[in-house]
């Protein structure tokens, strides 16, 4: 267990200087070490090509990431959209899979987005001192307040993360069931009319 | 059926091709249909019901799927892997093409408007590229039957820039979705009108399709042919006749001449092994959609038609064109934390903002020539990899419970808005064959040159400006900035994927490359039937245009073969 507030301050601290995200691509070290699943998406995963079986869809490409840093990504994510008296949390709607999916896919969008993540997640190990899942509630919430205020974080590249972590995030629970319930988008309902909006939505509207 | 020669090569099976088929095969002849692209069968085909959830990276645009997961796009895209183009030095051309039966007839975006009598003959109104060489009278017939084939939603509203159907054409549209309400009535605070959208949507059944069930993204195609595709619509009733011989599969290279210079068939590469061959036939249409059709037209002739067939004309691979477009966002306040209802609709926009400043414009109020519409897309539609990719400009910084407030609060709040512009129609906008370029085929490939004038720039500002005032008009904020530089609004040409032009129909072939029929003046058996022929490209999107000026040239060729 580490001391509370000397992870705070450690954590506050790498970013007061700018470097929770150092220029790429050299990672800091214990990420330098080890070798970089990033390479091995370029080294030729296909994506699922101009004429995949729209009918029975899978994801070709191997996934990613590491047993390391799964533990960072549930308990980034679950910081992200924890759950609440109306849905679940990230992780039980199996965001922390898809983060994965996501980053380990052969595309441009992704292979941007997987060094941002990646890197990132290294980061957030490093300053915690092990690993982020195990930071104490009150310490990750300082650190959540201080990344994803505007302007909070020096470091353009800490602020890209927390922006790209939280857009992959919204992407991975707001398209599964639960998600797609929880902000009542109904539809896919086949009618012989369609009705329009129901007279207390006109209302709201105003018109 | 074999039999060569046939009556007719038809190159390409989209909307101008697949016209061509079924108009000609009705009329008796036998049809050899030629598709770059594979096979493709909607009715087994189609994700009707398939849902984001379960596709890769929840459906999110690629460079493979670019319009997601479920598009209905088959081997294209912005670039077709194999078949490279090019853009001259500064400049920039987005070309969308599809390899499939079909084309993009399959997957487009199904807004269906007719061209108004003055869209026929802009040049001779403010002096600025050339006249359609027929006016509204003699091509109105062709879009009454177009219509009715196809099938289109609409209404007539006795608009100056959005000529009527004849009665009993257009089917009922649907009611207004949440969103479009607030624009409709933005549109009677300004006095600006806003009306049904005319799409390519069937409401109620006919020639054996059924009506639409408001419950599927009709990009993904519509398996119960409840909307207009070659694949659902033209090409099974070429097929019932017993005249048509598709070859998928099927690239086209060169149209052969003989030595008086007419067509005598079309040079073909078999995609699948690379193999040359060839198909005789008695005439040509050329279908392949605009630019592919120009790129055949360049390739052909040989030392006949130093060039290309039609360069001596001055005009082959000029006047290329594609709508003006930008967009803006909005967030409409109204639209926040909605309780659940099923706003789905037909998927494409219900109401549109049809051109209103015609009578400005002739008054010399305006300082751009050429008008433009606006359509609508956004609100309550199915979540997915794009929908709170504006959350950020409302909601800043969240994270925890209070994102998942922002969530509920703004899903389905965010509405776009985007131009539909005509554009000028110049001589130096062009393609020519690239001399450092070949396809997987060792088919000589493309380079654009094309840059958008002062015209398409002042339209833009206009644009921006006016969706700004409907945004506000009807209580949303703007999100982006409307009084932006036009240059960085405007998308780069062959973005909004109207490319037309390049071997424009005129009356003398000192300056067109075709009558007004399509016929090639150079070569009386060989067509151009697609968007190619365009001499100008007014801000209705082209695709009815299309299927009305290849169906009367197919009804022309068709006469001309002495099988009617
Ligand atoms: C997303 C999207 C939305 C759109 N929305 C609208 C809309 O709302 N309204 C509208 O009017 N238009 C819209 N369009 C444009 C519309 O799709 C085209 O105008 C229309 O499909 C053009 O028909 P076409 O037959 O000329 O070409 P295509 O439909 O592209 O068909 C051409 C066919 O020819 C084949 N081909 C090409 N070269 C060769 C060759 N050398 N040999 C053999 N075959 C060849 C191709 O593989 C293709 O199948 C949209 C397009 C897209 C992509
Ligand atoms: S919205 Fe209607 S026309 Fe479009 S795909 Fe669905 S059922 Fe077919």
């Amino acid at each position: 267990m580490h001391d509370r507030r000397e992870v705070i301050a450690r954590l506050l601290r790498v970013l007061a200087a700018g470097a929770l995200l150092p220029a790429l691509p050299a990672p800091l070290g214990a990420a330098a070490e080890r070798a970089d699943p990033q390479d091995a998406a370029e080294a030729g995963a296909l994506g699922y090509g101009r004429d995949p079986n729209l009918l029975a869809p899978s994801v070709p490409w191997p996934l990613l990431l590491d047993a390391k840093l799964r533990p960072t990504v549930a308990r980034l994510a679950d910081l992200m959209l924890p759950a609440d008296e109306r849905s679940p949390s990230a992780s039980a709607l199996g965001v922390p899979e898809f983060i994965d999916e996501w980053i380990s896919a052969p595309y441009p969008q992704q292979a941007e987005d997987r060094r941002l993540i990646l890197d990132g997640l290294r980061q957030l190990d490093l300053a915690a001192g092990g690993s982020f899942a195990t930071v104490d509630e009150s310490a990750a919430v300082a650190l959540l307040d201080q990344l994803c205020e505007p302007g909070g974080c020096r470091d353009p590249l800490a602020a890209r993360f927390v922006a790209c972590f939280r857009r992959i995030c919204l992407i991975g629970y707001y398209t599964t069931p639960a998600g797609v319930a929880e902000l009542g988008y109904v539809g896919y309902q086949p009618a012989a009319h369609f009705e329009g909006p129901p007279p207390q939505v006109l209302r709201r509207l105003g018109v | 059926m074999s039999a060569e020669p046939f009556d007719v090569v038809v190159i390409g099976s989209g909307a101008a091709g697949g016209t061509a088929a079924y108009a000609l095969t009705r009329r008796g002849a036998r049809v050899c249909l030629l598709e770059a692209g594979r096979d493709y069968d909607p009715s087994a085909e189609t994700p009707m019901f398939a849902r984001n959830a379960d596709a890769p990276l929840r459906g999110a645009s690629t460079p493979d799927k670019f319009f997601g997961y479920y598009d209905a796009t088959v081997g294209g895209g912005w670039d077709v892997p194999g078949e490279p183009y090019s853009a001259a030095p500064g400049t920039e051309f987005r070309w969308w093409r599809a390899r499939m039966l079909g084309g993009r007839t399959n997957h487009w975006g199904r807004v269906t408007l007719r061209y108004a009598a003055h869209d026929f003959k802009a040049a001779s109104i403010d002096g600025l590229g050339a006249d359609w060489p027929f006016d509204y009278r003699e091509f109105s017939p062709w879009y009454d039957r177009a219509e009715r084939l196809i099938g289109v939603i609409g209404r007539n509203d006795g608009l100056d820039d959005a000529p009527d159907s004849p009665p009993g054409i257009l089917q009922p549209p649907p009611v207004p979705r949440s969103h479009e309400r607030l624009i409709v009535a933005a549109g009677r605070k300004l006095g600006r009108p806003v009306v049904a959208n005319r799409a390519a949507v069937l409401t109620r059944p006919i020639d054996g399709r059924a009506a639409c069930i408001y419950a599927t993204p009709c990009l993904r195609g519509c398996s119960i042919r409840a909307n207009f595709q070659s694949t659902t619509v033209l090409l099974p009733a070429a097929r019932a006749t017993g005249r048509l011989h598709t070859l998928t599969g099927a690239m086209a290279s060169e149209i052969a001449l003989d030595r008086e210079g007419r067509a005598t068939g079309v040079h073909y590469v078999d995609t699948a092994t690379g193999a040359h061959r060839f198909v005789a036939a008695r005439a040509v249409m050329l279908g392949a959609s605009a630019m592919e059709s120009v790129r055949l037209l360049l390739n052909s002739g040989g030392s006949r038609f130093p060039g290309g067939i039609g360069a001596d004309s001055g005009a082959l691979g000029r006047y290329v064109m594609d709508s003006v477009g930008s967009n803006l966002w909005a967030q409409f306040p109204q639209m926040e934390n909605l309780p659940p209802f099923n706003d789905d609709g037909i998927w494409f926009p219900h109401v549109y903002i049809p051109w209103w400043g015609l009578a400005e414009q002739r008054a010399g109020r305006l300082d751009f020539p050429r008008g433009y519409h606006i359509e609508l897309y956004g609100g309550r539609m199915e979540p997915a990899a794009d929908t709170f990719d504006l959350l950020d400009e409302v909601a800043p910084g969240r994270y925890g419970k209070s994102l998942k407030q922002a969530a509920r609060r703004y899903y389905g709040s965010f509405v776009r808005l985007s131009q539909r512009g005509e554009p000028v129609a110049l001589a130096r906008n062009r393609v020519e064959i690239d001399p450092r370029g070949s396809d997987r085929f060792g088919i000589p490939t493309l380079r654009f040159d094309v840059r958008w004038s002062e015209h398409e720039l002042k339209q833009t500002a206009h644009a921006q400006k006016s969706m700004a005032e409907f945004i506000v008009a009807a209580g949303g904020r703007v999100l982006g900035d409307p009084r932006q530089d036009p240059a960085r609004a405007i998308l780069s040409p062959g973005r909004v994927i109207h490319e037309v032009g390049g071997a424009r129909a005129g009356s003398s072939p000192k300056e067109s490359v075709t009558n007004s029929y399509g016929r090639v003046w150079a070569v009386p058996n060989l067509y151009v039937i697609d968007g190619a022929v365009f001499p100008s490209s007014a801000h209705k999107n082209p695709t009815l245009t299309i299927v009305g000026f290849a169906w009367r040239a197919s009804e022309h060729l068709a006469e001309h073969l002495g099988r009617a």
